[in-house]
């Protein structure tokens, strides 16, 4: 290659210019150290930067480069020491810390000084870089040594970053913080000049930085123990909403302190250390203080704090168990509450009641008090359901951003309480009762929806949807015969609601009752024909008949009997023979006990047209054909009738002693008995011409009655069950005992909660009845065909 | 050949804009005025110019290169070339024979030095290249 490229090459190359023949190495030296030290001196401007590179250059290039590099070495160290002894040492603190102000101040001039050397340093070695860059590249490398940032960081950490200095500086640095955190003003730009140089270095073996090595485990160790005994502090000072407010500042503070001028590493552990230390320990303590805790915030609607304390608790991981916990309290407790005050409130009834018994007369004015309280008292109770419900439910959307495991707490608790209340079925289908009947409560329909749609909610909590479909079905009935519910729509829209809470099934018998109440306006509608179309005379009086279906009717079977006066019962056949023609081989039940009637009656003073049940009716005719004076005694009319005791008192009271007093009763008083003796009292007089007695109004039952329906939804129960066992065995055939419990258990929910030990009945039962066989292993069961 | 960067190190201060101009003296009295931006390819040079730092050479704006003023012309010669095709993208041609031709052989060696001392002003593949030219 030489040789080809001399043969062809004719210009010369020159060698280069010779360019410094006389150099010597001490002489360059000595100049160039007395410019480094001019530069460490902050004097660069005054230098020629040419000149120093070259030095540097001269003396790399004659193979200098050792001296030059120990004399820097020996320079820098010595300026280091000098800048130590002149600037750190004379500011340690000396106060020892007995006053606050001196020590912070002491403290912040350590800081500050700190900064200010490593700042100079910084820049020294900036300076010396540039001008010994040739030596960087090229001695430092082979010599396998740090090049002079390098050198220049391990030597400030070795001067400057020893044990004694470090020591003062760390402490004058948690100092300032704890200063800070008491609320006082610090220079935070020294402490971020002295922090800087903590994170600036590396520790010896170059794997951490000195922040993490030193600082910040002191940091944290002091912050432990600091927030440690704020804790305690505040929970001594301050309620509930204020504590809560000053963890929050403290969380807003520490994080804005780790950003500005500590490690934003260390952001997380201090956050750490407020919620294991400043919150955790006390979440329990706070949320249940008696004067301003998770209680009082709620009856206060504290929405602020409120959602502060979810805040704060759901960063804990132990602070939404807590929460929940105090929640659920707090609702029982206060469901508690509701369901006492209902009880009361039918105590006092009961009382007043039995008060009445003795007394007798003259307490009218109770008597209506206790239909109406008792009516009140189960709406009082849906409502003040409904209220608690919604002031959670505004609590829960607006500050806990609608959290779904708090949702389940707060289900949770609702229905928890509201299945302490045995009433709570009745009371809700009472409270139905009150808006969807007639002209009641004059509230427009989309206001009656609302609260419906409501009552729903309440609903959903019920285990025991049966009971509520049982007294449902009454009060409908009652609704439907009277006429009295407010509209068609609103009831078929309620019963659209119920049908998507608990399914077809559930509202099939509901329905049904609709369709009857139809069919037997249409029925009524061929009847008129068939009677213009008859030749005999119609009868005398104009009936009104519905037929009800008696499966889907919650009315007792066997009605109690009752002997209609001729003029009814030829009524009576009449549609009877014309519903025989329509339908053949149906039974027609005559129910005198639920019907009513439109009579006009002459007293002395004016006529009067009266509603009565049909009973009253009855009793009332026994009268008609009297002489003036003449009575009847209990017993002829019992005689006469047939009707039974329970529902003839009733009968006698409600027109012998409510408000109109069409019959006079000997002697006078609330309670009728067997020796009493009875009149028509033509004296009656009223300033309405249409009256309307016996108001059998839907109310609280009484204990008897209770009773009663409890044992007929235990019946109810009992086929359901029965029901249910055979539909599943049918679909398995084979089935371990534990598995058909859970299965049933799971499908009988949605109508109420079945006990164990009453499928186990149901199921030997079904053994019995040859549905069911037992297997060998005693532990399942076969299904027989 | 790329300059180390220190750290910590800020290559140009915020009173220095690229676009200010710059002289660069040679040995025999030759000036040279350049562009900021073109000074920095050469390590040394911007070094020299740190505001930061503040030498006298900073202070003053001139870069004083002991070398003759062929040599000083010829660096900042390539030196604009440099600095005109850096950051360009990695599609277009770097037409390298356009400064390789320019370089007279007579003076290579010297020019070799100069930018060894001027830390990159020339980087080695280009001058390898001047032998096989000549």
């Amino acid at each position: 290659m030489a040789t080809a490229l001399r043969s062809r090459t004719k210009p010369k190359i020159k060698p280069p210019r010779q360019l410094a023949p006389e150099f010597s190495s001490e002489e360059t030296w000595t100049q160039l150290a007395t410019n480094i030290r001019e530069i460490q001196n902050q004097n660069a401007r005054n230098l020629s930067f040419e000149e120093n590179h070259r030095f540097g250059y001269n003396l790399v290039l004659y193979r200098h480069g050792e001296m030059l590099y120990n004399g820097l070495k020996g320079l820098i160290m010595e300026n280091l020491d000098t800048l130590a002894n002149e600037q750190i040492t004379p500011v340690f603190p000396n106060s020892g810390g007995q006053d606050l102000m001196q020590g912070s101040q002491e403290a912040e001039l350590l800081c500050k000084a700190v900064t200010k050397v490593h700042e100079d340093h910084c820049s020294n070695m900036v300076k010396l870089g540039q001008i010994l860059k040739y030596m960087d590249r090229v001695y430092t490398n082979s010599a396998a040594v740090p090049g002079t940032w390098e050198l220049g960081r391990i030597l400030f950490r070795e001067h400057i970053m020893l044990d004694s200095i470090r020591t003062h500086v760390i402490n004058a640095i948690l100092n300032q913080i704890r200063f800070e955190r008491e609320g006082y003003v610090v220079n935070r730009s020294a402490i971020k000049g002295s922090v800087e140089v903590f994170t600036g270095l590396d520790s010896e073996d170059g794997k951490s930085t000195l922040y993490e090595l030193y600082l910040e485990p002191a940091i944290i160790t002091e912050s432990e123990s600091y927030y440690k005994a704020e804790g305690e502090k505040l929970l001594q000072l301050s309620d509930a909403s204020a504590f809560l407010q000053r963890v929050e500042e403290r969380y807003q503070s520490e994080d804005s302190r780790a950003h500005h001028y500590l490690s934003s590493v260390t952001a997380s552990p201090l956050r750490a250390i407020l919620k294991e230390h400043l919150l955790s320990p006390h979440i329990q303590t706070v949320i249940l203080l008696p004067n301003s805790g998770l209680d009082v915030m709620i009856d206060s609607q504290k929405m602020e704090d409120l959602s502060r304390l979810y805040h704060l608790y759901s960063g804990v991981p132990t602070g939404l168990p807590c929460l929940k916990r105090a929640l659920r309290e707090s609702i029982l407790q206060r469901g508690r509450e509701i369901n006492r005050l209902s009880v009361v409130v039918d105590e006092v009834d009961e009382d007043r009641g039995g008060g009445e018994n003795e007394e007798g007369n003259s307490k009218r004015k109770g008597k209506i008090a206790k239909i109406k309280s008792a009516n009140t008292g189960a709406s009082q109770w849906v409502q003040n359901v409904l209220d608690l419900k919604d002031k959670f439910d505004t609590i829960w959307k607006h500050c806990w951003q609608s959290d779904r495991e708090l949702e389940s707490t707060l289900d949770e608790a609702y229905s928890s309480f509201v299945n302490m209340n045995d009433k709570a079925p009745e009371f809700i289908s009472l409270f139905i009762d009150d808006h969807l009947r007639r002209g009641l409560k004059g509230k427009t329909d989309t206001e009656v929806d609302a609260v419906l749609d409501k009552t729903i909610i309440v609903f959903r909590f019920i285990s025991e949807k049966d009971i509520f479909e049982r007294y449902y079905k009454n009060h409908l009935a009652k609704r439907l015969l009277h006429n009295r519910s407010v509209s068609d729509d609103a009831e078929r829209g309620m019963l659209a609601k119920l049908k998507v809470e608990c399914g077809f099934q559930f509202t099939q018998k509901l329905e049904g009752m609709f369709h009857d109440m139809k069919l037997s306006d249409e029925h009524m509608g061929h009847y008129r024909t068939y009677l213009g179309r008859l030749q005999s005379s119609p009868p005398e009086l104009e009936l009104s008949v519905t037929i009800m279906t008696a499966t889907f009717w919650p009315m007792s079977q066997a009605p109690p009997s009752c002997r209609l006066p001729p003029l009814m019962t030829q009524a009576c056949n009449s549609y009877q023979r014309f519903y025989n023609t329509r339908h053949s081989g149906r039974r027609l039940t005559w129910l005198a006990s639920l019907g009513n009637a439109d009579v006009k009656v002459r007293f002395k003073s004016r006529q009067h047209e009266l509603n009565v049940s049909t009973y009253a009716l009855v009793i009332l005719l026994l009268f008609q054909n009297l002489g003036d004076g003449e009575t009847l005694s209990y017993s002829d009319i019992k005689e006469a009738t047939g009707i039974d005791d329970l529902e003839l008192r009733r009968q006698l009271q409600s027109i012998a002693c409510g408000k109109y007093k069409v019959l006079k009763k000997h002697p006078p008083g609330r309670e009728v008995k067997d020796s009493d003796v009875f009149h028509f009292n033509e004296g009656f007089q009223s300033d309405l011409h249409k009256i309307k007695i016996a108001v059998v109004s839907a109310k609280v039952e009484s204990g008897e009655e209770r009773k009663e329906t409890r044992d007929r939804v235990d019946e109810e129960r009992k086929h359901q069950t029965d029901a249910c066992v055979v539909r599943i065995m049918k679909d398995r055939k084979h089935m371990s005992h534990n598995d058909l419990i859970n299965e049933v258990t799971r499908q009988l929910a949605s109508r109420f909660q079945p006990e164990p030990f009453n499928i186990k009945k149901r199921i030997e039962n079904l053994i019995e009845r040859e549905y069911l066989e037992r297997c060998d292993d005693r532990k399942s069961y076969n299904y027989l065909a | 050949m790329s300059s180390n960067k220190l750290p910590n190190a800020p290559e140009t201060s915020n009173e220095a804009k690229d676009t200010d101009w710059v002289r660069v003296t040679s040995a025999d009295g030759f000036a040279f005025l350049i562009r900021r931006k073109i000074a920095n390819v050469s390590g040394t040079m911007r070094s020299m110019l740190d505001t930061q730092s503040n030498y006298a050479e900073a202070v003053s704006s001139t870069c004083p290169v002991e070398q003759r003023g062929i040599i000083v012309e010829k660096m900042l010669e390539y030196m604009s070339f440099r600095a005109h095709y850096e950051g360009v993208g990695s599609k277009e041609e770097v037409l390298i024979h356009e400064i390789t031709e320019r370089i007279p052989p007579e003076i290579v060696l010297e020019l070799l030095l100069a930018a060894d001392y001027q830390e990159g002003a020339l980087n080695h593949t280009s001058l390898s290249t001047i032998p096989n030219v000549l």
